[in-house]
């Protein structure tokens, strides 16, 4: 937009034209906004303050059809008096940071091997993309087969292998059951993280690395002072979207665990869906969400913050 | 030139919105309003406009039956060819929430088909209308099992009438039983023997729902009927011996732990499988047993303990209050269930009838399964527990987890559920 107004400007001074034509002008500039505007205002704008009006009132399944009240915090106090927020509090934030350690270490970890040349590359990148482009619903399935304690191809090859002497009832032990959505979801998330960083390493340019070595940097020394600081701003908005993508997990907790055993897999997401569609507290469920979306925001405004000192150091 | 462009886009900015806005002129619906299902339903300008004909909207979640379905809705149309019917079919899992937001922004169906356990809620909403009054002069009222008729009843007043039923009864594998040289078990203590004996290596005694959501709530509830206990009075004796033998099952290996993320339909293929000698499963697996079963399986009614019982599923009809309509939907309801007419259609889609006059049908009694269900209906209650059954559910959900991961010990699970339970019933 920035640079569209500027354009405009110079065309401006260059005619001699009077102020109201200019406002017109700009009035044209508006309207090319306003499709976009329209949009974001019905389908996000509208939706969230729609969400955090509804938290603050008391509307269940019996007043959904008479009068809203007007509650003040009630809800959100009582969500912080939930034991089971607080257990998917913990949840949320223990599966997303887990998630996002691994998928990000071992994305990076094969970016870095499909950035080098060898045969069949191309083949087997697409091959680990399978994992991004299969539908939740398939790939949440098919873990939950794999994890059943019964079955389940896990155990089969821990006991072949002499990891483990008993079955782990991966999914109906409250111990495990966390955990074992958390190693679906990393192999679900492991491609998109390769993927955007090794767009992100094949944009580096090859002369730095040419440089290093004739001043004799080892591999190590060229991962840390050239990779690193160049792949910042990928790996940033990566960390960035990788958080909020896996913070709203829904359907692979619901499919996998339905937040059970007893509620040890819950996370926020389920406990907001649960609140309103299964309980029919339909305030209550927004006030879950708005916190969620609160907590999103936070996380943004620490990327923005992190690409303000960027883009000062340039 | 970027300004004529930014007109283009005022002038198409102007098509659309106009476009988008409601037509609250009647001279606008008259113009063949053809448009989505969603904004013609409860419209009251349709009648005037439309030469008299009048359109009733018409919800179902049905999939199993589509033929027999629309069949009678032809039938009552040829008879009555001012009313059109407007059928809109929502998926199971969808049409809770479509009703919520049909109830918010007024634009509820006429008629809506709703499963029994979540009827009293939507009467105690506002979104189903009384129809004490109209029931009251019907003369098949009596012919209704006391199970389904409970679930449209809230609060002394009748809001809808029983569709068809479904129970729950004991699947379980002949050939393994035959192998095993045992009868299918008729009580509690023949149910641990039978589960004991068939366990081997690979294959489960016995198998049932233990999932966290009302898939498990349905089918444990018999247990807890048979000991003797019910909902109002959690915290008893009958509770405790029920979820005490779902934990008896599972620890000794009877019944596999792996119940607690299963729900109805991969029990029922655990079955299938070979896994699992038998099952609690409904009605509605008849099909797919038959069709892909590689082993002879049969049924028996669920094992009593100190008396029988069994689940209540199904769907009842309700007439929502918004309606415009209200007498014509009750014309078409008690057109659906005039009793040759409804016995065509619950035959054609293998559904349960809700009526011990119809039950008495050959078709019914003289089937091998069919019989089972059918002669559990004397039995079978309904989940009627007021507005605030989801939340119950919930409660009792907890408990089959806290006993059977061994987090909580029967009675302490029991008691908690109770303090939670006592003050959302009705």
């Amino acid at each position: 937009m920035q640079q569209s107004d500027v354009v405009i400007e110079k065309r401006n001074t260059i005619r001699t034209v009077s102020s109201i034509f200019k406002s017109k002008r700009n009035l044209g500039n508006y309207l090319f906004l306003a499709p976009g505007l329209l949009f974001l205002m019905f389908f996000m704008i509208f939706p969230i303050f729609y969400n955090l009006l509804l938290g603050f009132q008391n509307v269940t399944l019996m007043n959904l059809r008479g009068e809203h009240e007007f509650i003040g915090l009630s809800n959100y106090i009582n969500i912080f008096l939930d034991p089971v927020f607080k257990i998917s509090f913990v949840n949320s934030i223990i599966f997303t940071a887990m998630c996002i350690f691994f998928q990000f270490a071992i994305g990076f970890a094969f970016a870095l091997l499909f950035n080098m040349n060898f045969p069949g590359k191309n083949f087997l990148r697409s091959l680990l993309l399978l994992a991004w482009m299969l539908p939740m619903i398939i790939t949440s399935t098919l873990f939950r087969w794999m994890m059943s304690g019964d079955y389940g191809v896990f155990n089969y090859f821990l006991l072949v292998l002499g990891i483990i002497d008993e079955p782990i009832l991966w999914l109906t032990e409250t111990s495990t059951s966390l955990l074992g959505t958390i190693i679906a979801n990393i192999w679900i998330g492991v491609p998109f993280n390769m993927i955007i960083l090794l767009g992100g390493l094949q944009s580096l340019p090859d002369h730095l690395y040419e440089a290093a070595k004739i001043d004799g940097a080892s591999r190590f020394q060229q991962f840390r002072h050239i990779t690193l600081p160049l792949m910042r701003p990928t790996i940033l908005i990566l960390l960035m979207l990788g958080v909020i993508y896996t913070f709203k997990v829904f359907d692979l907790i619901y499919i996998m665990t339905g937040g059970g055993p007893v509620n040890s897999s819950y996370v926020l997401p389920f406990y907001a869906f649960n609140l309103a569609f299964v309980k029919f507290d339909f305030s209550m469920g927004a006030a879950v969400a708005t916190l969620m979306f609160v907590f999103l925001c936070i996380v943004s405004a620490i990327y923005l913050w992190f690409l303000r000192k960027e883009e000062q150091i340039h | 030139m970027y300004r004529r462009i930014g007109f283009g886009f005022l002038a198409l900015l102007l098509v659309l919105l106009t476009a988008c806005a409601p037509s609250t002129d009647t001279s606008s619906s008259s113009s063949s309003n053809s448009s989505s299902s969603s904004n013609s339903q409860s419209n009251p300008d349709s009648k005037s406009s439309n030469g008299d004909v009048i359109t009733i909207s018409w919800w179902d979640a049905n999939t199993t039956a589509q033929e027999p379905l629309l069949k009678l809705i032809e039938d009552f149309e040829a008879a009555n060819p001012n009313i059109k019917i407007n059928r809109t079919y929502i998926s199971f899992a969808d049409l809770k929430n479509k009703l919520f937001m049909g109830a918010a922004g007024d634009q509820l169906p006429d008629i809506v088909w709703i499963d029994n356990p979540d009827f009293q809620a939507f009467a105690a909403a506002g979104i189903l209308a009384d129809i004490t009054d109209k029931i009251k002069d019907w003369e098949y009222t009596e012919d209704y099992f006391e199970g389904p008729w409970s679930s449209t009843v809230y609060d002394g007043k009748n809001y809808g009438v029983p569709n068809y039923s479904n129970n729950l009864a004991l699947f379980y594998n002949v050939d393994m039983l035959n192998e095993a040289g045992i009868e299918p078990p008729t009580n509690w203590e023949e149910l641990k023997e039978a589960a004991k004996t068939l366990t081997k290596p690979g294959v489960y005694g016995v198998s049932a729902s233990g999932v966290k959501t009302e898939n498990s709530t349905f089918q444990f509830l018999p247990f807890m009927w048979q000991a003797g206990s019910d909902i109002p009075n959690f915290d008893s004796q009958g509770t405790i011996e029920a979820i005490t033998l779902w934990k008896e099952l599972v620890d000794n290996g009877y019944m596999s732990k792996e119940i607690l993320t299963m729900d109805q339909q991969n029990v029922a293929l655990q079955f299938l499988a070979g896994k699992a000698a038998m099952m609690v499963n409904g009605t509605w697996q008849i099909p797919g047993l038959t069709k892909d079963a590689k082993f002879n399986w049969d049924i028996v009614q669920l094992p009593e303990h100190k008396q029988g019982a069994t689940n209540l599923g199904g769907f009842n009809w309700g007439i929502t209050a918004t309606s415009e309509h209200q007498d014509i939907a009750w014309e078409i309801i008690k057109f659906a269930e005039e009793p040759e007419r409804k016995k065509e259609f619950l035959k054609a889609a293998g559904y349960l009838p809700a009526r011990k006059d119809m039950i008495q049908d050959p078709f019914w009694q003289e089937d091998k399964h069919l019989k089972i269900f059918a002669d559990n209906m004397e039995v079978a209650r309904a989940r009627a527990y007021g507005p605030n059954y989801p939340k119950i559910s919930e409660a009792i959900q907890d408990v089959i987890q806290q006993v059977i991961t061994g987090t909580k010990s029967p009675d302490e699970a029991v008691k908690e559920a109770d303090a939670k339970i006592k003050p959302l019933l009705p």
